[in-house]
Formats: C-alpha cells, sequence, structure tokens
C-alpha cells in the first residue's frame, strides 16, 4: 500500500488516523479541481495525494479547467495581486474569469460527494454547484495582498462551505470554517529524498 | 508484580487549525479579544500550547506572543506564572488572564505594538481523539509502549489527561496507581513537572522511572 511507504518517516498516528477517516468516508466520490496537470506546487501535491486518496477507498478524481492566454493572464495578475504586487483587475476581466469558468461547467461533472477547488483560477465554479460539499484551498501567499481583489475573491470563497489556508495570518475575514492546514511537502517524492554522498558530490 | 486491574489503552490526539478570523496588534486588542473569543480558541492557545513544540519559558501562546513578539518580558512572565490546568473550567481561566492583562496595562498604559505581519492570530482547533491500538497489561509492556507512540500520545495522556481527571493527575500514575497499587512510582510519575518540559522530556523522564521500577521487579536478590 502507498501509505506504508511513509511509515518511518511520517508519524504513526496520523497514519493511523487516514486509515480510520478513510473507512468512514468509503466510496464516497471527491473532486479536486486545479488549473494544471504539471508545474507548480498545487499539480506536485496533487499527482502525489490523488493515488493515495483512492488507495484508502475514496473515489477520487483530479480534473483541470481550461482557458486561453486571456484567462491565464487574468489569473496572473489575480495572484501577484494577492500577494501584493499592484496590479489593475477590470471588470471586464472578473466578467472573463467568470465566463471561462462557466464555459468549463459544460465538460466537468461537479456532482460528487465533496469538491475541494484549488486557488482563485476555478474558485468562480462554486457558482455552478449542485449539491456536495465544496471546499477552496488557497495556496497562496495573502499576508499582504491588494485588498480589491482579495475582497472581490471572497465573494466567492464566502460561498464555499469552507476555506483552507496554508497559515493563520493569510486567512480571510469570511464566515464560513476557515482551516489552517500547512502546504504537504512530500518527503518520499524525487524531489525531497536524500542525496546520497556521490549525487552532492557530483553537484559540487 | 500485582494482578493486573485494567490495561492501560494508549489514545491519542491530532489538532485540526481553525481561524477564529480575529488578531490582536497589541496588547488592548489582545485584551478586548481574549474577553470576547469562544473557550474553544481560549483552550487552544492555553491548554494547547503543550501540544506544540513550545519555549519552556511559557504556558501558553499569550506569554509566548507577550514575550517573543512583544518583548514585554515582565508581562510574559506573569501570563506563564498562570497554571491553564489549574481552572475547573475555562471562564475561570479567561478571567484570570484578563486580570493579568489589566493590572500591566494600569501600569504600563501604552505597550508597545507587534511588528506587521506578527500580529496574534486567534484559533481554534477540532480536536480528534482516537485509540492507537495499544495496549499495556503490564509495566514492561507499558515501557516498550511509551517508547514507540507518537508525541501527540504522550500529550492527551500527560497534559490533556488533567482536564479530564483534575487535581494534577495524568493518566500514566493513575493507571498505575489504580492496577499495581504502586503508590512511590505514581507519586514519582505525578510529580514530573508538565510546564518544566516538552512531551519528549516527559517522555524521558516517564521511561526512566519505569526502567528502574522494572529492573527492581525483575531482581530477585
Amino acid at each position: 500500500m502507498a501509505l506504508n511507504q511513509y511509515s518511518g518517516i511520517s508519524p504513526k498516528g496520523d497514519l493511523l488516523l487516514l486509515q480510520m477517516l478513510s473507512a468512514k468516508l468509503y466510496n464516497i466520490s471527491f473532486l479536486h479541481i486545479n488549473s494544471t496537470r504539471a508545474g507548480g506546487g498545487v499539480a506536485e501535491i496533487l499527482q502525489r495525494m490523488i493515488p493515495i486518496i483512492v488507495e484508502l477507498g475514496i473515489n477520487a478524481r483530479w480534473e483541470v479547467i481550461e482557458g486561453d492566454s486571456r484567462f491565464f493572464d487574468i489569473t496572473k495578475k489575480i495572484h501577484n495581486a494577492l500577494q501584493g504586487r499592484l496590479e489593475t483587475i477590470t471588470d471586464d476581466m472578473w466578467q472573463y474569469h467568470y465566463e471561462v469558468n462557466r464555459r468549463n461547467v459544460e465538460r466537468l461533472n461537479l456532482e460528487e460527494d465533496a469538491v475541494l477547488i484549488h486557488d482563485p483560477q476555478p474558485a468562480p465554479l462554486i457558482e455552478f454547484r449542485k449539491d456536495g460539499r465544496w471546499i477552496w484551498r488557497c495556496h497562496i501567499d495573502l499576508s499582504n495582498p491588494q485588498q480589491e481583489v482579495s475582497d472581490y475573491l471572497c465573494r466567492y470563497g464566502e460561498k464555499y462551505d469552507a476555506a483552507i489556508f496554508s497559515v493563520a495570518k493569510f486567512a480571510r475575514a469570511m464566515a464560513i470554517d476557515e482551516f489552517i492546514i500547512p502546504p504537504s511537502i512530500d518527503p518520499i517524492s524525487e524531489k525531497n529524498r536524500e542525496l546520497t554522498d556521490e549525487e552532492i558530490n557530483e553537484t559540487l | 508484580m500485582g494482578e493486573i486491574v485494567e490495561p492501560f489503552e494508549f489514545k491519542q490526539c491530532i489538532s485540526i487549525l481553525k481561524s477564529t478570523g480575529k488578531r490582536a496588534k497589541n496588547l488592548r486588542e489582545l485584551r478586548d479579544v481574549i474577553a470576547t473569543v469562544s473557550d474553544e480558541c481560549i483552550f487552544h492557545h492555553t491548554c494547547q500550547y503543550f501540544l506544540k513544540g513550545h519555549i519552556l519559558e511559557y504556558t501558553s501562546d499569550f506569554a509566548h506572543w507577550a514575550g517573543e513578539s512583544l518583548e514585554e518580558k515582565a508581562l510574559a512572565e506573569q501570563l506563564s506564572n498562570i497554571d491553564p490546568y489549574d481552572f475547573k473550567n475555562i471562564g475561570d481561566l479567561r478571567k484570570e488572564l484578563l486580570g493579568v492583562i489589566d493590572d500591566y496595562l494600569k501600569r504600563f498604559p501604552e505597550p508597545r505594538e507587534a511588528m506587521p505581519g506578527d500580529e496574534f492570530f486567534f484559533n481554534e482547533t477540532v480536536t480528534l481523539i482516537f485509540p492507537i491500538g495499544i495496549r499495556a497489561r503490564n509495566l514492561a509492556e507499558f515501557l516498550t509502549a511509551i517508547k514507540y507512540v507518537d508525541s501527540g500520545s504522550i500529550y492527551y495522556h500527560f497534559y490533556e489527561a488533567r482536564i479530564r481527571l483534575g487535581g494534577g493527575i495524568d493518566d500514566f500514575s493513575r493507571w498505575i496507581e489504580d492496577a499495581f497499587d504502586k503508590k512511590e512510582l505514581a507519586e514519582r510519575i505525578k510529580a514530573i513537572d508538565p510546564f518544566m518540559h516538552n512531551t519528549e522530556g516527559i517522555r524521558e523522564h516517564v521511561v526512566e522511572a519505569i526502567e528502574e521500577e522494572v529492573r527492581k521487579d525483575m531482581e530477585v536478590i
């Protein structure tokens, strides 16, 4: 079992609790949506996490929203503004952000028991919720955001059942449950494994 | 070794942090939020301080913040004199915290502000308590188990037990006294100062005490 690979690395209680919780949640459907299959931290997390969740007996799926270069230019600006850079996001841009998400709804099946939306790109999908529990996970540093951009995004955020932020100071004043969960760093992924002396010497 | 009454069942708690959305950038704001936040929030920042890798000179997140972020060392010391497990309910603990801060504000009405980003963020937790599938029927098994369990288990049985049982009693010493009538050993474990050690330090001291006892029990001459 993939989870066994973490024995001796992750705390024993954490591994046991994951098994106990997954037994309770056995067979539920759980959809993750972000904006890219490869490149960036979120894709890296999902590549590792989805197979583990599936192995625990949960019907996890991972979907990616599609958009054109205009959409991703806008979401890049939103991302930068949330990290404190001065950007102008016009009403037209917000409207296009929403519109691209609306178009994605035509090709995505959103009827799942639980849906976890990653970051601002697919955040407007909440407007098309039919059923299930919806959670928004913001992976971005929100310690010093451009306020109006953060406020606009929180209008979507507040429609979710809960939100997840990486540290307490990133949490926003929203009337929903806001959980604080540090980013996942997979200790056995290729990127994080211990290097051999040979590899270190070769690089130095 | 005496007859076993009841095996010791190891449990553990894991907490998932939840933001209240409230923050304080100075002592007055801290005081005002402490006065109104939920009991769960006060519990997290005081009793659950020991679930984290904490600084030994403090006994709560409030004392920690006053000392490290506001650099109000005298206040931090006074807040650290509060034993969060010594109160029958969170309401009384809250009153004590407010009393200490109010006294301090009377003497120093203009305390400094925290640096931006270093404000106090008020959180709560969803705490899950679960058996970890390890039982000890005698002291030798207990010794093996306590070396093996996660620190969240030590926290549950040594710190959190003080709230459940009251009177500064932990699960370990209670079981040892109830199951084996080993009063001296129970007293030795009970006497380990929860505020002078982190969970790993507590583990070391319990192991040391049990190891000595098991050795004594083994020796026939």
